[in-house]
Order: structure tokens, then C-alpha cells, then sequence
């Protein structure tokens, strides 16, 4: 009999998995937990400064200002924008790694799996002539250009990837970015010692992060991606620790750069290195989704049906895929790698490789990607796979869980694979929503935590609590990998929506949870949105839509929200964003935002009082816009 | 006799009273961290059942349920301080004294279990202690009581 590591885990939506975890014999983020359960309420409300050796100063009725000077207002802005800008960093870095990937494997004349995809992104930018791959390079190249301009010059395409209105309003606002790389630079000059001090003046700078970061590190790295490596196709596909098939050699792969792997992904499929897989014992390689990029990975799955199987699971899933032992490496390409990994790779042998240097995990070899020598290190990779299944397999214990989620979780879903769904027009989805058949529209979305409640357990309830009044939920990010491995993506969900719900859902084969993928993906529902909202002539703050990200984990996270502010959506949050100490954010943030974006932000960590409070708000919605 | 009076609500659970407490136990030549577990904490802050602070310190009880039970002399009232005090030559090692502490603030030590980790009002420090000082709240405050 194996012994448990400890007998109080973290609860998780996803009671199979709940119960796995608790019965491990090794420590997980969901052991650690308990031990971290006492918080500093100093930093929960943002009022901790360590800007400076006269730090840490924290804000009491007894000390209402750092030494220096700084107020709870000015205090908690800074931080907030320090967040902000990393988070935004964090996307950026993403698109124009993406977008460097393009214009490289055009210029190598690789195979361009998505050609649709570049001509809707050449008809955006204004591009025309030339081949596909010609076509190619003036796209990236459109991107990185905008990507490095200096702060004070604004870029091109935000005009041109931006719903008009929108744009009009961030115009007179004063918040449209310049270069994209150059925002995230002001904003860390911003919140540093002894700069700004306006709290109004650094929430507007987090709107243009916003911005930048939503139409640049969500919406084009999803386009770019869909050039390179296939557009998304609806399709039903196994989710859960089920994909995970002890008989090949497996890689599980963390982060968000799905174009990095992508020399790699085809290889696995190639005569001569499943050849390597059998020399070893093993039927072949397969890639183990987890993660956002797993979830990419899953949206284009049907391109590479040979060596994908499935997605595993989200962030905090990383842990349990690995301590089934069934893993034989990781290649990590960004975040969310949880250094929570690497004491499981150690004691189970698995290899860790990463091919980013800014996610370079403690025990991993870097194998730095660059697409000149992405040949030569693919076969790198690929060797040091084998011997570390050579050496692990056979005496390292497998724990395989086959029943652990689902085979029907419907996937491939985009703004272009859904409207196609319904006829190449949105006009089937707004007829439902103007009858009241679906009430309105709430994209779930960000990560998952383990502190609201437990593992997926808001994002869960919440949507159920949304589903059954009717609401359809489209979720993107790691709430996707919850809600899947739950079974809410799969059409037999249908039975949980409400009466009227049910019968769409039931009518369109489609289960009331609509998976995007990953956090990424939050761009393709700013897209749907933005074409909703046209087709109907509104603006996108007046669509009966709400924007949740019920267990929002990481500064990432609130680069998407303000986005989703900018967008003038209500964006609920399970746990407050260190925000709580200030006055003048908190006004700001859930009240004076609505006149500025129409957007605002509220904050309940209850599933059934946030899914009454989003209700009230579409219902409002509703009632503007003469709907009954 | 002075005691450690807790306001929980002014409580903001930033552990300042723990790290207080583990510096001033330290043997002087040890170099601190704080995730080595030989750096152990005579209080701690605990989430009662509505998820609010509840700080956990040694009360030095007026009729001590530890000193009542240790059998060997080791935990005593001091009559002139008030403060009970534990002197761990003496100690047996029963732990009788952990398990009748009505407040479950008493903790075999971590490492060696041989020992108990229990509040000294920080004797060597002038009997003022760290915790206090250190507390940014005055959600812990030494008073004078009858």
C-alpha cells in the first residue's frame, strides 16, 4: 500500500480527480494549500510598498501614508499597474515570438496550413499581392512593426482590428497604445519609486495595456497561429487523464507558444522517428495537452489527430498528469509551468525540457528555440525523450486514472469554425437570443485558483448556476480545461441548462458550454462580439454579453481584464485583484469605469449570488435594447 | 503581571508576530530562513470558521491547565510574573502539557519532538515581547492586568 502525502488536499470541482490527489503518495500545489490558507491582508488590499529601502510600508489607520508619502490610493494603483504591465509583457512576448514564426517559416517556405486565415488577415491589413508567402511576411511583419514602435507613436492596426465605436471611445479617452512593447515599458517606469502618484492617471495606462495586450497578444496570436499551423474545426474529442496512453512515449507540453512546437509536433508523426519510439519498446510518440497551449493544441487538433490525443487538463492539473508516471518528458514553452512540477519530474525521472528561456524551470535543459536550427534541435529534443523513457519506464510506477474525464467534449470552436456552424451568419444566434431562447451571452473565462473555493469549483458552479437560467457560456483559458474535464462541454450538458437552453442545445447538437481554448482565445470572443454587435448596429457594452473570470490566478489574467474593461464589458471577478485598499480604485474600477468604457468591474465569490448578479445585468441589457 | 492582550479584529494575518518570535529564539550564530524547520514559531495566526483572523498566543492562564498537568516540575506559574514558564531540563517529555491546553497553542518542537515550544514573554529580551513590538496593527499589546 502506498501512503498518502497528507490527508487535507485542496477540493476540486472534478471529484475524480479530487479523490486521485488525495490518495497521492507526493506533495501537489492542492497539499499545499492548507499551509498557505493565513494571508497578509496588507498585500490582499494592496496597501504593501516596497518600491524602496524605506520599505515595506504598509497602510494602518495608525500609518495612513508610506514614508514617502504615498497614500492606500497611490499605493495600490502602483502595484496594480506594475501587474498589469507584467501580465500584458507576458502576451507581448507571445505575439511577437508568434509573429516571428511566421514570417520565418514563410520565408523557409514551410507549409502554410491556414490560407484562409491569412487572406481574412491580409483583407484586415489592407495586403494584397503576391504569394501566400509573400502574403505571409508582410502580415508578421505588419505585426512586429507596430509591436516595436516607441510610446508616443501609435500603432497601425489597433484601426484596423478594432470595432469602430470602440476605437472612437479609447480615441477620446486618450488611451490608445503606442508600440505594444513600449507601453509595458512606460507602465513599469510608472509604477516605479517616487514617479506617478495619480491613481486615475495609472488606471487609464492598465485600459491601454489593455488594449494593446487584447488586440495584439489575444486576437492576432490566435490569427497568426491559425496561418501557421490550421484553422480550428468543430469536432468532439476525448478530454480528462483518459488521453494519457502508457503504451507510447509521452510528452507533456506547458505554456502558451504553440507555434514553437510546431516543426516538432509534425516530426512526431514521421516514419523514422516513431521508428525511434519502437526501437525503444514504445508504439510512438503522443503530445499530452495541458495547459493553454494544450488547449490550442485541442482547438487545431484535427490537424494532427496521429500524435494528439487529447487535452489532460489546466494549471493545476500539471501536477496529477505527471504523478501518474504514464509521463515520459515536459517541454515547456511559457507559462503556466508550476515550479510545483519539478520535485515530480525529479523523483519520477521525467525529463524537463525548456525551449523559452523566460520559462526556464530550476532542473530543466534549455534548448533555447530558434527557428534557423529548429531541425537540429527538434532531433535534440526527441533524443534526450527517449533516453529519459529508456531509463523511467519499467521501474518508475504508473498511476493511470482511463475513466478520468470524457470522450465527447465538443472542440475546435472559433469565431470563424462557429459562424460557419450556423450557416456563415450570426443571425441564427442573435434570432435565439432576441426570442429569449438563449437570455444573453457570458464568456467565462482566465484561469483556475485554488483559492475560490477550491480547484474549478466557482468557475464550475457558476457556470451551472448560469447555464440553468438560460445563459450560454463561452468559455476560453484554463476555465475551458475545468469545465471540459466536468463535462459541461460535451452535448449531454444539455441537461443541466435551463428549459429553453436545453432545447437549443438539444436542436444544434451543441452542449451550453462553448469551448475557445485557451486564454488566448478571449480574442476570438472579442471578435464574436464585435461581429454580434455590428450585425445588430450597437455598440459592444450595449450586447445582453458579460465578460467572468471567476478564478483569475495570475498577472496575465489582469492584463485580459482590463481589456475586457476597455471593451466596456462588466467583468466579474471571484476574488478581488489586490485592489480593495484604495478608495479611488475601487470607484473607479466598479463604478466611474462605466462612464468612461461602459465597462465595471464586481466582485463575488459566491457562484449562485454571481451568476443573479450577471443575470440582472443581461436582463437590463435586454430591457435597453427593447428586447423582452 | 503583564499579558499579551489580543484584539482579533485588528488582526491583518501578516505573520509579523511570527517572524518576531522565531528571531528572537534564534541561537545568535544561527543564520535565519524561513522556510528551514529548525525556525520555529511560539504563536501563530489560525482562520477561525467565518475565515477571520484568529491570532494563537500563549495566554499564561491564571490557573494554567499545562502547569497542572506536567508531572515533572517543568511547567510552572511563576507567582511574582505571572508568566508560566517551562524549563525544558526538567521536562519528561510526556507532552501531558500539550494535550490539556485548552487553546492548543502548545507544540512538541519539530524537529527532535523532545521538547515543548512554548512562550517565554521573551525573557531574554527584557520581558518585552517581540511579537508586540513588532505587530502593525496593535492587534497584540503587553497590558498590566489584575
Amino acid at each position: 500500500m502506498t501512503q498518502r502525502f497528507s490527508c487535507s488536499t485542496c477540493k476540486s470541482a472534478d471529484k475524480v480527480l479530487e479523490q486521485f490527489i488525495s490518495d497521492l503518495p507526493m506533495e501537489t500545489s492542492f497539499h499545499r494549500v492548507e499551509s498557505q490558507e493565513v494571508k497578509c491582508e496588507f498585500g490582499l488590499e494592496g496597501v504593501c510598498c516596497r518600491l524602496c529601502a524605506n520599505g515595506p510600508c504598509r497602510i494602518t489607520p495608525d500609518s495612513p501614508k508610506g514614508i514617502c508619502g504615498a497614500n492606500a490610493d497611490t499605493m495600490v494603483t502602483r502595484n496594480f499597474l506594475r501587474a498589469v504591465s507584467a501580465g500584458s509583457g507576458c502576451y507581448i512576448h507571445i505575439v511577437e515570438n508568434t509573429a516571428r514564426n511566421l514570417k520565418n517559416a514563410a520565408l523557409a517556405k514551410d507549409t502554410l496550413k491556414g490560407t484562409k486565415a491569412l487572406e481574412r488577415l491580409c483583407d484586415m491589413f489592407g495586403i494584397s499581392g503576391g504569394d501566400v508567402y509573400s502574403k505571409a511576411i508582410k502580415v508578421a511583419d505588419a505585426v512586429l512593426i507596430d509591436l516595436y514602435k516607441p510610446d508616443f507613436e501609435k500603432m497601425d492596426l489597433t484601426k484596423k482590428l478594432a470595432y469602430p465605436p470602440r476605437y472612437k471611445r479609447w480615441e477620446e479617452l486618450g488611451i490608445l497604445p503606442g508600440g505594444a512593447k513600449s507601453e509595458v515599458f512606460s507602465g513599469t517606469v510608472k509604477s516605479s519609486t517616487n514617479l506617478n502618484s495619480d491613481p486615475v492617471d495609472m488606471l487609464l495606462h492598465c485600459l491601454r495595456l489593455g488594449i494593446s495586450t487584447g488586440l495584439y497578444g489575444l486576437t492576432l496570436t490566435n490569427l497568426l497561429n491559425d496561418v501557421m499551423l490550421g484553422e480550428p474545426e468543430i469536432r468532439q474529442a476525448p478530454v480528462g487523464l483518459r488521453v494519457i496512453n502508457p503504451e507510447y512515449i509521452n510528452i507533456m507540453i506547458t505554456g502558451h507558444q504553440h507555434s514553437m512546437i510546431a516543426y516538432l509536433q509534425d516530426r512526431l508523426g514521421d516514419e523514422d522517428v516513431i521508428q525511434k519510439a519502437r526501437a525503444v519498446g514504445a508504439k510512438g510518440f503522443k503530445l499530452v495537452g495541458c495547459t493553454c497551449v494544450g488547449q490550442d493544441l485541442q482547438l487545431r487538433g484535427s490537424h494532427y489527430t496521429n500524435v494528439f490525443d487529447g487535452h489532460g487538463g489546466n494549471n493545476f492539473t500539471s501536477e496529477i498528469i505527471l504523478s501518474t508516471g504514464a509521463i515520459d518528458a515536459v517541454i515547456t514553452d511559457f507559462n503556466c509551468t508550476l515550479p510545483g512540477i519539478e520535485p515530480i519530474c525529479e523523483a519520477l525521472q521525467i525529463k524537463q525540457v525548456c525551449i523559452d528561456a523566460v520559462a526556464k524551470k530550476a532542473n530543466a535543459t534549455l534548448i533555447d528555440f530558434s527557428f534557423d536550427v529548429r531541425k537540429a534541435t527538434s532531433e535534440n529534443i526527441l533524443d534526450e525523450v527517449v533516453a529519459a523513457y529508456k531509463i523511467r519506464r519499467g521501474i518508475v510506477p504508473l498511476r493511470v486514472l482511463p475513466d478520468h474525464g470524457n470522450d465527447t467534449t465538443l472542440t475546435g470552436i472559433s469565431e470563424v469554425s462557429l459562424k460557419a456552424f450556423l450557416g456563415d451568419t450570426w443571425q441564427p444566434l442573435i434570432a435565439l437570443i432576441a426570442d429569449g431562447s438563449i437570455k444573453g451571452l457570458a464568456a467565462v473565462v482566465g484561469c483556475s485558483n485554488l483559492t475560490a473555493g477550491g480547484h474549478d469549483v466557482l468557475t464550475v458552479e457558476m457556470t451551472k448556476a448560469l447555464i440553468a437560467k438560460d445563459i450560454l457560456v463561452l468559455s476560453a483559458g484554463c476555465s475551458s480545461g475545468g469545465l471540459e474535464n466536468c463535462g459541461l462541454m460535451s452535448p449531454e450538458a444539455a441537461e443541466l441548462a435551463g428549459p429553453k437552453l436545453k432545447a437549443v442545445c438539444q436542436q444544434l447538437g451543441i452542449p451550453p458550454v462553448l469551448n475557445f481554448g485557451p486564454c488566448l482565445a478571449i480574442g476570438r470572443l472579442e471578435i464574436v462580439a464585435m461581429e454580434i454587435a455590428e450585425a445588430l448596429g450597437v455598440d459592444i457594452p450595449q450586447l445582453p454579453l458579460v465578460l467572468s473570470a471567476p478564478q483569475w490566478l495570475e498577472e496575465q489574467a489582469l492584463a485580459d481584464g482590463a481589456f475586457g474593461l476597455a471593451l466596456g464589458l462588466p467583468l466579474h471577478l471571484g476574488l478581488p485583484p489586490f485592489v480593495t485598499g484604495s478608495p479611488i480604485a475601487v470607484q473607479v474600477l466598479c463604478e466611474d469605469m462605466k462612464t468612461l468604457t461602459g465597462g465595471h468591474v464586481l466582485i463575488n465569490g459566491d457562484a449562485e449570488e454571481s451568476a443573479v448578479l450577471l443575470e440582472d445585468i443581461i436582463l437590463q441589457k435586454r430591457r435597453d435594447l427593447n428586447l423582452a | 503581571m503583564r499579558r499579551i492582550i489580543i484584539d482579533a479584529d485588528k488582526c491583518k494575518g501578516c505573520k509579523n508576530c511570527s517572524m518576531a518570535c522565531i528571531k528572537a529564539h534564534k541561537s545568535s550564530d544561527a543564520t535565519l530562513a524561513f522556510a528551514d524547520p529548525q525556525f520555529e514559531s511560539r504563536n501563530t495566526i489560525l482562520l477561525n470558521g467565518e475565515k477571520k483572523y484568529k491570532p494563537l498566543f500563549c495566554r499564561h492562564c491564571d490557573k494554567p491547565a499545562c502547569a497542572t498537568a506536567c508531572m515533572s516540575g517543568a511547567m510552572i506559574k511563576d507567582p511574582k510574573t505571572g508568566h508560566v514558564i517551562y524549563d525544558r531540563d526538567k521536562c519528561a517529555t510526556c507532552f501531558m502539557c500539550v494535550m490539556s491546553c485548552p487553546f492548543g497553542v502548545l507544540k512538541p518542537d519539530r524537529m527532535t519532538n523532545t521538547y515543548v515550544v512554548k512562550c517565554d514573554f521573551c525573557a531574554e529580551h527584557g520581558s518585552e515581547p517581540s511579537c508586540v513590538k513588532l505587530c502593525p496593527t496593535k492587534a497584540i499589546t503587553a497590558k498590566e492586568v489584575k
